[in-house]
């Protein structure tokens, strides 16, 4: 069975569970910030959300397409550069730079994917590491190229504009909560739909066996290109989020690999092809590795690493298809009790 | 009329030549088959056909158009189908999803896919395991999901690689069925088999491949007969004339 098929929403039931408990789900998320002021906790929300964007937008070629690629934040960094370079430079808002950083991203995919996905397996993992560190290393060290200020290894601060919303700038945590919130369940929403079309199916095919999938007519290279410039475009518009978030990016904190071994990591853990295992990963994953970074990173450095890593390991040893499975599974299981309950007051109603 | 027109087919892999000048036509509605001692050249000639690597030298013309060169896909949507020699089943997929993305070819529509799915799962007799994870299929009930898939491409020319391998003799009666009703459908076929009751039977016509070379063709019971295919199968030693 397809997995990403497998979603526990259904949209034609509105008196059911299925249908009324995902929306008390996404209610309560939007409900957070009303309720909890905490900039802390909601900076640890709004990571939870972004990591889980990314990972989402990472999932179409990644986990779909079945190509692991770790050269995803060679799109945030396109995105986060050309929103930036165009908001200092032009005074364009982000909000344009955003789309226009989305779209660069999506023909850098094209570009550099139609030779990649000729290669197979880790070769086209080792690929995509050499196209992202080939990129981190040419920003690292150009400061300056036809007047366009890159600044290097320094990275770029964005200017502060105080409160502006035009500007993508906000004072309080809550509008990037829910700016991010609404961003995560778009692409969610996109995602559902693609492993409902044909593309879906073929990418499945693809994925499941090359050569019988190209005998049933289908377009291998087309099919991946359009994958992966979808999920370049959407990992682009992630890339500005965190630009506008931090209100500085440096080579080494968008493009590096670092982010793409953790998009990487939450994928895997929370189940690779998954619709929901991104989200799930990273509600495991962010809180574990931003809470161990808080505590332990100041006096142990690293430490949060292991941890990171010892969870990585003890997922894969028990859950080598990640998290996502058992906990589908159980939520199926209260759903289901939940319509036996709602079958029986019913009964109860027609017999009195 | 000709579906099918292989005119001087051939195809090297660094030194070893696969198929040597191959001719074969193949009529509209006819069912020819494919024989040959392993290593002939069979696979490799559905290959060229199939356009899985293209040919050193030759034309293959497919209902009036020249399918040289033209990618495995593209091929497929020129309607030609194929099942393989090993079954390739999209094994993490249900047998309707594997059916589906056979259908996929003709239609975008989800609805539309599953409908025609549907149907030829039931022409198969699988539409009673439509939910069931392709890996979790029998070899028997795999090869027809991939007939099914490739029918549901709904090609005028069917290449079937050895889909009688493995079967049981129960099993292979009950292919041989499926085939002849295919064929009732219009589709034409070209099959690869070794089962000798399948090869005696089935076909309208066989022709014999033995180093990527046609050694014979002709009506089965006769080629069987021919001096040169016996050789090829019992080895240049066996003495003819002491079966006479």
């Amino acid at each position: 069975m397809m997995n990403a098929q497998n979603i526990p929403f259904d949209m034609r039931q509105w008196r059911s569970p299925r249908f009324y408990i995902p929306l008390i789900l996404i209610g309560i998320l939007f409900m957070i910030p009303l309720v909890i002021y905490d900039p802390i906790f909601l900076h640890l929300m709004i990571l939870i959300f972004f990591y889980a964007y990314l990972t989402i937008s990472w999932n179409v070629v990644g986990g779909f397409a079945g190509q692991l690629s770790l050269g995803h934040t060679a799109f945030t960094g396109i995105g986060a550069y050309t929103s930036t370079l165009l908001f200092i430079q032009l005074g364009v808002t982000p909000w344009i730079g955003m789309f226009i950083g989305g779209i660069l991203a999506a023909i850098a995919a094209i570009t550099i994917g139609y030779p990649c996905f000729k290669l197979r397996g880790a070769y086209f993992a080792l690929a995509t590491i050499g196209f992202v560190e080939t990129l981190r290393i040419a920003i690292e060290s150009t400061n300056e190229i036809f007047g366009i200020q890159f600044k290097g290894a320094m990275g770029m601060t964005l200017p502060l504009m105080g409160h502006s919303p035009l500007n993508f700038q906000f004072l309080s945590k809550a509008y990037y909560y829910y700016i991010i919130l609404i961003m995560m369940l778009i692409a969610l929403y996109i995602t559902y739909r693609i492993s409902k079309s044909r593309l879906g199916y073929y990418l499945f095919a693809i994925k499941n066996d090359l050569d019988a999938a190209q005998s049933l007519g289908v377009d291998v290279s087309r099919c991946r290109l359009k994958a992966a410039a979808l999920s370049a475009f959407l990992t682009g518009l992630g890339g500005t989020f965190y630009a506008q978030l931090v209100l500085f990016i440096d080579p080494a904190g968008i493009i590096g690999l670092y982010l793409s071994f953790e998009i990487a990591f939450i994928a895997i853990i929370g189940g690779r092809g998954t619709l929901l295992g991104p989200v799930l990963g990273s509600f495991l994953l962010i809180p574990v590795s931003e809470l161990t970074r808080i505590y332990l990173g100041g006096t142990y450095f690293g430490v949060h690493l292991v941890v990171f890593g010892g969870v990585l390991m003890l997922v894969m040893l028990f859950l080598p298809r990640g998290i996502n499975d058992p906990i589908i599974h159980a939520y199926y299981r209260v759903i289901e009790r939940l319509e036996k309950g709602s079958v029986k007051t019913e009964v109860d109603h027609g017999t009195s | 009329m000709a579906l099918l027109e292989i005119q001087g087919v051939s195809r090297s892999f660094g030194g070893l030549k696969a198929v040597i000048d191959f001719d074969l036509t193949i009529d509209q509605g006819e069912i020819v088959g494919l024989v040959g001692p392993n290593g002939a050249g069979k696979s490799t000639l559905f290959n060229l056909i199939t356009g899985v690597y293209p040919p050193d030298s030759g034309e293959i013309i497919f209902d009036g158009e020249n399918i040289v060169r033209h990618k495995p896909h593209e091929i497929c949507r020129k309607r030609i189908g194929r099942c393989f020699q090993v079954v390739k089943p999209f094994a993490d997929m249900s047998v309707l999803e594997n059916a589906m993305v056979g259908a996929f070819c003709l239609v975008e529509s989800p609805d539309e896919a599953k409908r025609k799915a549907l149907e030829v799962l039931q022409f198969v007799k699988l539409d009673q395991k439509r939910e069931t994870p392709a890996k979790n299929l029998t070899i028997a009930d795999k090869k027809r999901l991939e007939m099914a898939r490739a029918l549901a491409t709904d090609p005028k020319l069917l290449l079937l690689d050895e889909v009688m391998a493995g079967l049981n003799p129960k099993e292979t009666e009950e292919a041989i069925e499926l085939i002849r009703e295919v064929r009732d459908h219009n589709v034409t076929l070209f099959i690869i088999e070794h089962v000798m009751r399948v090869i005696m039977t089935l076909p309208d016509r066989i022709s014999i491949i033995h180093y990527g070379r046609k050694i014979a063709e002709g009506v089965p019971s006769v080629v069987a007969k021919d001096e040169k295919v016996i050789k090829a199968y019992l080895g240049e030693t066996y003495d003819f004339t002491a079966t006479q």
